[in-house]
């Protein structure tokens, strides 16, 4: 459960004064699948950020699990975040000297689980992304949407209370967000994480429970989503 | 975490190798000159025990090593022996082996002694086998250890110096230093090989260096200036100045070392810092992905950190083992005149490789705090 409050992030540049978030309330359910909308500049980046405490807000606050995070030092948030978060962003930012399974470990080594346990729970993160026939492969021979599986995977194997993917889509064809989105959403359904997605897609929107749509740093309107079924066309075909 | 690294390294192979040579080049260098001063630290030590431990009374003008103009008169011998503390003052005459002998370090000498009171100067060093020369002995000759092997001789065997015949009658156990290489003989002797050389040169009642031998519990120090003092024309030696002039003649050495390892230090170091730097730019991003999933400012710190140190580490590691190579080829290329002009010990292979490592380490600080001081958001922008 999240809870933000007051939130705002002002960045300044020069002279300038960038309201990237602007007084902001937030309330995230546990177990929310939601979509985090909006104009390029609204500022849903940087709440993400925010709300995944990799940026510090200007002022109000937020609380994940109960947990105040303002009262915190960079070493506990940095804490927080490796065992309550997942990321995944646009890019996939995977490593690439390290094959599938050892990106998925990354985290986990991070949280010093010992090397036997960091391998079963790589693998079965990678089977929940059904890719364990690629657990080998290092980034450069998996497909775009192969990659981006395979951050998901990186972003569950915590099991975090929270999932947060900053346009996780955005650099996929129609084909592989469809089975992007298919895969979050299934996960979400099966472990109950939280997961919140950053996206200027309205079909992913569509596909989410909760919509909710940013404007200059404010929440412009915040509705259930459609949550659209999800039919992946195959013919659309995986591009390697 | 190494295997990690070593992928990351191999990234760039080309510029990983070229920075990796350039320690490679230093070390060589460095591990080259470190058994050169090694081997010098050696002789040095060993000619120190030689010389420290007796009066040398040269021809004023001249030093410990050579350069001698002139020689004193033998009549010199009994002024000294009556100063007080003298126990004993024993002529010495010493020429080169060889027609001429240039070599490495210390020179190949015949050297005569007064043998009716060399007793305790030819006693200081401990004999291998056979006899010391005694008084009496006429072409009998007793060889420091490297003449003797590369005469392939001992007691019993003749040797030929400067073309006469020598019987050898002793051989020194090693000293590592100067008196291996010296071939002693009766000052007689020593004088009449002098003469067949310099026919025209008259040759009468000469010495080249008196050899003092203090009465025991005399402070050597203090005789030394008493000699000094009251015998003119002579330049007195004591065991402190001769320590003196040996350990300038190795602080040159030791030096040269210290600035080919300097040089080394600056070249590689900056060119492991550059490359380190390139490296942590071109992984900005993948930095900021790892503090964004939970890496700690202390584990990327350490990553950057390994990183360099095992660029060092390669760079030490080949370079001191072609610098091994190196050292055992020249040694075989030299070792039939017998001179070993390197010496391998301990520190001359594990120095070099902790110093790389340790250079590489150093080198790394600068580039992997600013690895580990990346913002996670600011890293994940960059492109």
């Amino acid at each position: 459960m999240i809870v933000a409050s007051g939130l705002r992030k002002i960045y300044r540049v020069g002279s300038m004064e960038i309201k990237a978030v602007d007084g902001l309330d937030i309330f995230i359910e546990a177990g929310e699948f939601l979509s985090i909308v909006g104009p390029s500049g609204s500022g849903k980046t940087t709440l993400l950020h925010l709300l995944g405490l990799l940026d510090a807000p200007t002022s109000g606050s937020i609380s994940i699990d109960g947990m105040d995070t303002a009262a915190l030092s960079p070493k506990q948030l940095t804490r927080l975040r490796r065992e309550k978060i997942g990321f995944v962003f646009q890019e996939f930012n995977l490593l690439p000297v390290l094959n599938a399974r050892e990106n998925v470990e990354l985290p986990l080594r991070y949280l010093k689980v010992p090397a036997e346990e960091r391998r079963r729970r790589a693998l079965r993160a990678l089977e929940m992304v059904s890719l364990t026939d690629r657990a080998d492969n290092r980034p450069g021979q998996l497909s775009g949407g192969e990659q981006q599986r395979v951050a998901i995977a990186r972003a569950l194997v915590t099991e975090p209370v929270l999932v947060l993917a900053d346009e996780p889509t955005g650099e996929l064809d129609t084909y592989n967000t469809c089975k992007v989105i298919e895969l979050m959403r299934d996960l979400n359904r099966d472990t109950g994480q939280t997961f919140a997605i950053v996206t200027h897609d309205p079909m992913v929107a569509d596909y989410t429970r909760r919509i909710v749509s940013l404007r200059d740093g404010r929440i412009a309107s915040d509705s259930a989503g459609p949550e659209a079924a999800l039919e992946c066309d195959a013919g659309a075909g995986d591009i390697r | 975490m190494f295997r990690y690294v070593l992928r990351n390294m191999w990234r760039r192979k080309a510029r990983t190798f070229l920075t990796v040579f350039g320690i490679v080049v230093g070390i060589f260098a460095l591990t080259v000159l470190g058994a050169l001063s090694a081997r010098l630290n050696q002789q040095v030590k060993g000619a120190e025990a030689w010389f420290t431990s007796k009066i040398s009374v040269v021809p004023s003008g001249s030093s410990l090593f050579g350069g001698s103009e002139g020689y004193l008169e033998l009549s010199k011998v009994d002024e000294i022996e009556a100063v007080p503390g003298v126990k004993s003052a024993v002529a010495g005459f010493g020429l080169t082996l060889g027609e001429e002998s240039i070599g490495f370090g210390a020179p190949e000498l015949i050297v005569g002694a007064e043998l009716e009171k060399a007793g305790d100067l030819l006693s200081l060093i401990e004999l291998n086998r056979g006899r010391l020369l005694q008084m009496g002995d006429e072409r009998k000759a007793v060889l420091g250890s490297t003449l003797a092997e590369k005469f392939e001789a001992g007691p019993g065997d003749t040797v030929e110096l400067r073309g006469k015949d020598f019987e050898v009658v002793g051989v020194y156990e090693p000293t590592l230093s100067a008196p291996d290489g010296f071939a002693f003989v009766s000052y007689e002797d020593a004088l009449n090989l002098f003469r067949e050389a310099n026919p025209y040169f008259e040759v009468r009642d000469i010495a080249a260096t008196i050899d003092v031998i203090p009465q025991p519990g005399v402070d050597m120090e203090e005789l030394a200036a008493r000699i000094a003092e009251s015998v003119p024309g002579v330049k007195v030696i004591s065991p402190a100045e001769a320590e003196k002039q040996i350990s300038q003649f190795s602080l040159i050495f030791n030096a040269i070392l210290l600035g080919i390892g300097f040089i080394a230090l600056v070249v590689g170091g900056l060119s492991i810092v550059n490359t380190m730097i390139m490296s942590v730019s071109e992984r900005t991003q993948e930095i900021g992905l790892k503090k964004a999933i939970g890496a700690e400012t202390g584990s990327v710190l350490g990553e950057y950190l390994l990183e360099s140190a095992m660029i060092g580490f390669f760079g030490g590691l080949v370079g001191m083992l072609l610098g091994l190579l190196a050292v055992a080829l020249l040694n075989r290329a030299t070792a039939s005149s017998n001179v070993a002009v390197f010496t391998v010990t301990a520190t001359v292979v594990v120095g070099p490789v902790v110093f790389a490592t340790l250079l590489g380490t150093a080198a790394g600080i600068f580039p992997a705090l600013r690895a580990a001081r990346l913002k996670p958001i600011e890293a994940l922008k960059e492109d």
